[in-house]
């Protein structure tokens, strides 16, 4: 492992000084140049890696932005696993604790799903990738040491609506969801995530109460309540949009852009109490040959590249965490898309740390509500 | 009554006076069935009536007639008792339960089960299955009993047993009986009258004795009893007697009471029984039997009280007759190719018009 | 003889030689043991299950630590302790519970007659035609059904639309408890029939005859006769219908909306999106507890109706 450490740092240290898509377009050269052993310390290619994804439009942005350029650059292929993320991780974690190689290189994953892992043990430090020296602090996990998970982008749990069913403007408030012309109109996700926070502001409480006092926020869970909400999962929420079930749902901003992309009038605000602000990021299971880690550390380092991250996150319309990505032309200056300091002052973030010490007792809480 | 394109039962008027046995006699697929299951409501006829008291029934639903009926498989009800079983008719039919135990000991009684009645079906023999299933038909006293050949699957000494059992307890109620069945000798055991049926028509109503003795068309003859058809074309007739031509030869018949008038050169089948053609080894041994012909032997089926011979009669155009010889005293027996001479009387070769 | 070798053919000669080769691996005297030899893949197959079982009994005595995401080595009754007295847990396991009840009435209710009248109909193009309704669904998943049902009871779908035609304004049939239980019932309704066909088949269409000319009506003869002799029928099909209700996910996950969940969607929950592995395998072995406890019930309620025709007495 020590090696391997030191091989990565000459590499950087010859890299500082190139761009690095430039080193990636030198890389592109090596299989034609005879191979693996052109360069003596460049560990042995894997034939492939695998890249456990979500599929759709995601695992699609994930191929053209970084995954397509990766194998370009290496000759690696790369295979795009689809099983769930949360149906991987017992799986990964099953692997690590019985010493077998892990079933996939890297994981795609929610960082507050990462974070378990990274708790657990079983994720690789990251730290010493070099593009991480040009990210923005976003990349890196709140609350845990080092790289054990790199953030590659972030989104926002917006309140998206049918402009149709608001004849007097947008709504500005999560109260405005209390309007009984929404009873059964309106959707949440089965275990309130994304809603929990500003359920807690709008409630009367305060974000620093999170977690020792969430009773303001299940109080106005309790309310919602009698609107008999839908609840359900990503893809749930842009079919109904889509087939006319709900007019408004505290939702990833993504899920509404894909209705309106087929076509839907759908628009999203952040309300005064403010949205839940997350992030996606990329992890290494422990376990790997040696030689595999070094190329999925690259293929990691690759995705924190401005031209992985520009056509990578355009496709799943979402700020990215280097500086200078212009957003797609849908996006400019769209709340979902926080780009300068003062975009994030209406969204909430609380450490990973925080959430997944506490999120089951939170998902329990809410169900309890809702399904009692 | 129609099935589809299919007339199973056409063409059948009959009357049957209160506490008569009546057998309904007929080869499968003869409508006999079907006739039972019309009186019993399980069908609907589509044209005319049945009527029983004098009411008709067309209308009324099979679990409001008033009748019994005992069923091929006997239809007992596998979960009950052989008294619940007994009970079934009498509870559907709101009997004052206080009296439901006693009537249904007095009808075990009387198909001698007393004792029987906490028994279940499958723990009772085939025998006294058939009575479990006699006592339900009777024990609600109804106006009409149905036997669908109940005795069909019973080894035969059962068999001969339950019939005459069945005509015991018939006389013993005096309930009106209609039984239904293709085995010819039940039918001249126990019935008071037989109907036999072909085709869905009735071909022949009477008492046994004269359904045996005096069959109205071929296939009665043919059906009731072992009975050898011999074509002959009419000569002349003088009353019910008629001169017939054979292949030359003379015969003698009586013209049967379905058929009414022969005319001169009129094709006939006639029909004698096996037993009453006698067989002999000379001629002098037949006695003054009025018609005598010469046959060989084809074959000899021995079946212990008697033999039956298949002869090939020549100068009736190589006919092979069926002859039954049962002499206890003189044993006599002929083999294959023996020569034998064959006599019978006039009266009782039944002469029918075509 | 040679002509006899000759007449002799050639399979036979094979045959004759892979007969001495299996009497040679398997002597004759071993033959006793060949039905043994039959039962013993079922024998490994249930013997992996009580491994499973033991296994997930292992894991549900362990409490998962959140701050290192690991089960703890020390067992405790916690989990069960969470999962009796939390209410939420209640909540779902009553839902569950009280919809497989009537999820098997209602299925049973239905199925009854569409299995009889599969069985007595004198029709043979109606008897085929009930088949292949009947067997049509067992080719669609149950994913893709519950998905139909999105589809036609969607406020956009078919039966919203003839409403609309009629003047009612749009229903929300979908995410309810009753449609939950109406996507169950139709799931379940072709397995009721299968179970119940033979049942019926089994008993001779003359004992009704024989009811109805003893007296009784199309009712009672049902009520007497028909009934009490499907019950083996009636106990397997019920037997089936309520352990699969009981155990159901897809439903439950699709036309409840997230607001219905079944024991089975609390334990996903549990291993896929809480990571507790711990408290997910307390109730999945709660679940089978309850499970068994139903047939139990049932068994003792009915009689081993499956088994025997006999037993009770009115």
């Amino acid at each position: 492992m020590s090696n391997d450490d030191k091989r990565l740092s000459t590499m950087i240290s010859r890299r500082t000084l190139l761009h690095s898509m430039a080193a990636a377009g030198a890389a592109t050269g090596l299989p034609m140049l005879g191979g693996t052993r052109a360069f003596a310390q460049e560990p042995q290619k894997p034939r492939e890696i695998i890249v456990r994804a979500w599929g759709g439009s995601w695992v699609e942005a994930l191929k053209a932005g970084v995954s397509d350029p990766f194998t370009k650059m290496t000759g690696i292929a790369v295979r795009h696993d689809l099983t769930e993320d949360n149906e991987i991780q017992p799986k990964v974690w099953a692997a690590v604790a019985q010493k077998r190689v892990p079933p996939i290189h890297i994981n795609w994953d929610t960082t507050t799903n990462a974070t378990k892992s990274a708790l657990r043990g079983v994720t690789e430090d990251l730290s010493d990738l070099p593009n991480l020296k040009s990210t923005t602090e976003l990349a890196k996990p709140v609350g845990l040491d080092g790289y054990p998970i790199v953030n590659t982008y972030g989104y926002v749990y917006v309140l998206a609506y049918r402009p149709e069913a608001f004849p007097n403007g947008a709504p500005k408030s999560w109260k405005d969801l209390l309007d009984p012309k929404l009873k059964r109109r309106i959707a949440f996700y089965n275990d309130g995530i994304g809603f929990h926070f500003p359920a807690q502001v709008a409630g009367g409480g305060k974000i620093e109460d999170i977690p020792n006092n969430m009773q303001p926020a299940w109080d106005f869970v309790t309310m919602m309540k009698q609107q008999e909400p839908l609840l359900g999962e990503d893809p749930d929420f842009t079919t109904w949009f889509q087939k006319g079930e709900i007019d408004a749902a505290c939702t990833i901003s993504t899920n509404a852009r894909e209705a309106r992309k087929n076509g839907i009038d759908i628009k999203w605000v952040v309300p005064e109490e403010g949205a839940k602000f997350d992030t996606d990021g990329l992890w290494i299971p422990k376990g790997l040959p040696a030689n595999e880690l070094y190329w999925a550390k690259q293929y990691i380092n690759l995705a924190l590249t401005k031209e992985a991250q520009q056509v990578w996150l355009d496709g799943l319309g979402l700020p990215g965490v280097v500086p200078g990505l212009t957003p797609p032309a849908d996006l400019a200056n769209d709340p979902s898309y926080p780009t300068k300091p003062e975009d994030f002052k209406n969204l909430i973030r609380v450490s990973s740390k925080v959430q997944v010490q506490n999120e089951s007792d939170w998902f329990a809480k809410f169900k309890q509500i809702m399904q009692g | 009554m129609t099935f589809g394109d299919f007339q199973a039962v056409k063409d059948t008027s009959f009357d049957l006076p209160k506490g008569k046995f009546l057998t309904i006699l007929g080869p499968s697929g003869s409508g006999k069935t079907t006739l039972l299951r019309l009186i019993a409501g399980f069908e609907k006829p589509t044209v005319g009536e049945i009527f029983i008291n004098g009411q008709p029934v067309n209308a009324v639903p099979p679990y409001k007639r008033a009748i019994g009926m005992v069923f091929q498989k006997l239809a007992l009800f596998p979960h009950m008792t052989a008294a619940e079983n007994v009970a079934f008719p009498l509870k559907m039919r709101r009997h004052d339960a206080r009296n439901i135990g006693k009537q249904v000991e007095r009808y075990l009684e009387l198909v001698k089960l007393g004792g029987y009645g906490t028994r279940r079906i499958h723990e009772l023999s085939g025998g006294q299955q058939q009575r479990v299933a006699i006592a339900r038909a009777l024990v609600f006293e109804p106006d009409l009993l149905l036997l669908d050949e109940p005795l069909a699957a019973l080894d035969v000494k059962l068999r001969e047993e339950m019939q005459l059992e069945f005509r015991r307890i018939q006389k013993e109620l005096g309930v009106t009986t209609i039984n239904v069945t293709h085995d010819q000798r039940e039918a001249l055991v126990v019935s008071d009258e037989i109907i036999i049926m072909n085709d869905g028509a009735i071909q022949q109503k009477a008492q046994p004795v004269r359904a045996y003795r005096a069959p109205e068309n071929p296939f009665v003859a043919h059906f009731i009893g072992v009975t050898n058809f011999i074509e002959a074309v009419a000569v002349s007739a003088n009353g019910s007697t008629v001169t017939l031509t054979c292949k030359g030869r003379e015969l003698v018949g009586v013209l049967a009471a379905g058929s009414a008038g022969l005319a001169q050169a009129a094709r006939c089948t006639c029909a004698i029984r096996a037993e009453q053609v006698r067989i002999a080894p000379s001629q002098d041994r037949l006695g003054k039997l009025e018609t005598q012909v010469r046959g060989q032997v084809n074959d000899a089926i021995f079946e212990g009280e008697r033999i039956v011979y298949e002869i090939k009669v020549a100068e009736l155009g190589d006919v092979l007759m069926k002859v039954f010889d049962h002499d206890p005293v003189g044993h006599l027996q002929f083999g294959p190719g023996d020569i034998v001479h064959l006599g019978w009387n006039a009266k009782d070769l039944h002469v029918f018009a075509k | 003889m040679r002509t006899y070798r000759v007449a002799y053919p050639l399979t036979w000669r094979a045959m004759d030689v892979l007969e001495a080769f299996v009497a040679f691996v398997w002597p004759p005297s071993f033959r006793a043991a060949v039905p043994y030899l039959f039962l013993l893949p079922a024998l490994i197959l249930v013997g992996l299950l009580v491994l499973g079982l033991i296994q997930i009994a292992d894991t549900s005595m362990r409490v998962l630590d959140r701050d290192t995401f690991l089960l703890s080595d020390a067992y405790s009754l916690d989990n069960y302790r969470r999962a009796l007295t939390e209410p939420f847990f209640a909540t779902i396991a009553g839902r569950s519970i009280i919809g497989s009840l009537i999820v098997t009435v209602i299925t049973l209710v239905f199925a009854f007659p569409y299995a009889y009248l599969m069985v007595r109909t004198s029709s043979s193009a109606l008897r085929k035609f009930l088949l292949v309704a009947l067997f049509l669904p067992f080719f669609i998943g149950q994913v893709v059904r519950a998905y139909g049902w999105l589809i036609i009871l969607g406020n956009q779908g078919i039966v919203n639309d003839i409403l609309g035609h009629a003047g009612i304004p749009t229903l929300r049939l979908l995410y309810n408890y009753p449609a939950v239980l109406f996507g169950l019932v139709q799931y379940m309704l072709p397995f009721a029939v299968l179970m119940l066909a033979p049942a019926l088949t089994a008993i001779p269409e003359e004992l009704e005859a024989a009811a109805g000319s003893l007296g009784a009506s199309w009712l009672k003869t049902f009520r007497h006769v028909v009934l009490p002799l499907a019950r083996p029928g009636l106990v397997g099909a019920g037997l089936v219908v309520m352990t699969l209700s009981l155990t159901d996910f897809a439903i439950p996950a699709m036309l409840g909306g997230g607001s219905q969940d079944f024991i089975a969607n609390a334990i996903y929950d549990q291993f896929f999106r809480t990571s507790d592995q711990g408290l997910g395998a307390t109730l999945s072995l709660l679940l089978v507890a309850v499970g068994s406890l139903l047939v139990g019930v049932v068994f003792t309620a009915f009689g081993a109706g499956t088994l025997a025709m006999g037993g009770r007495r009115k």
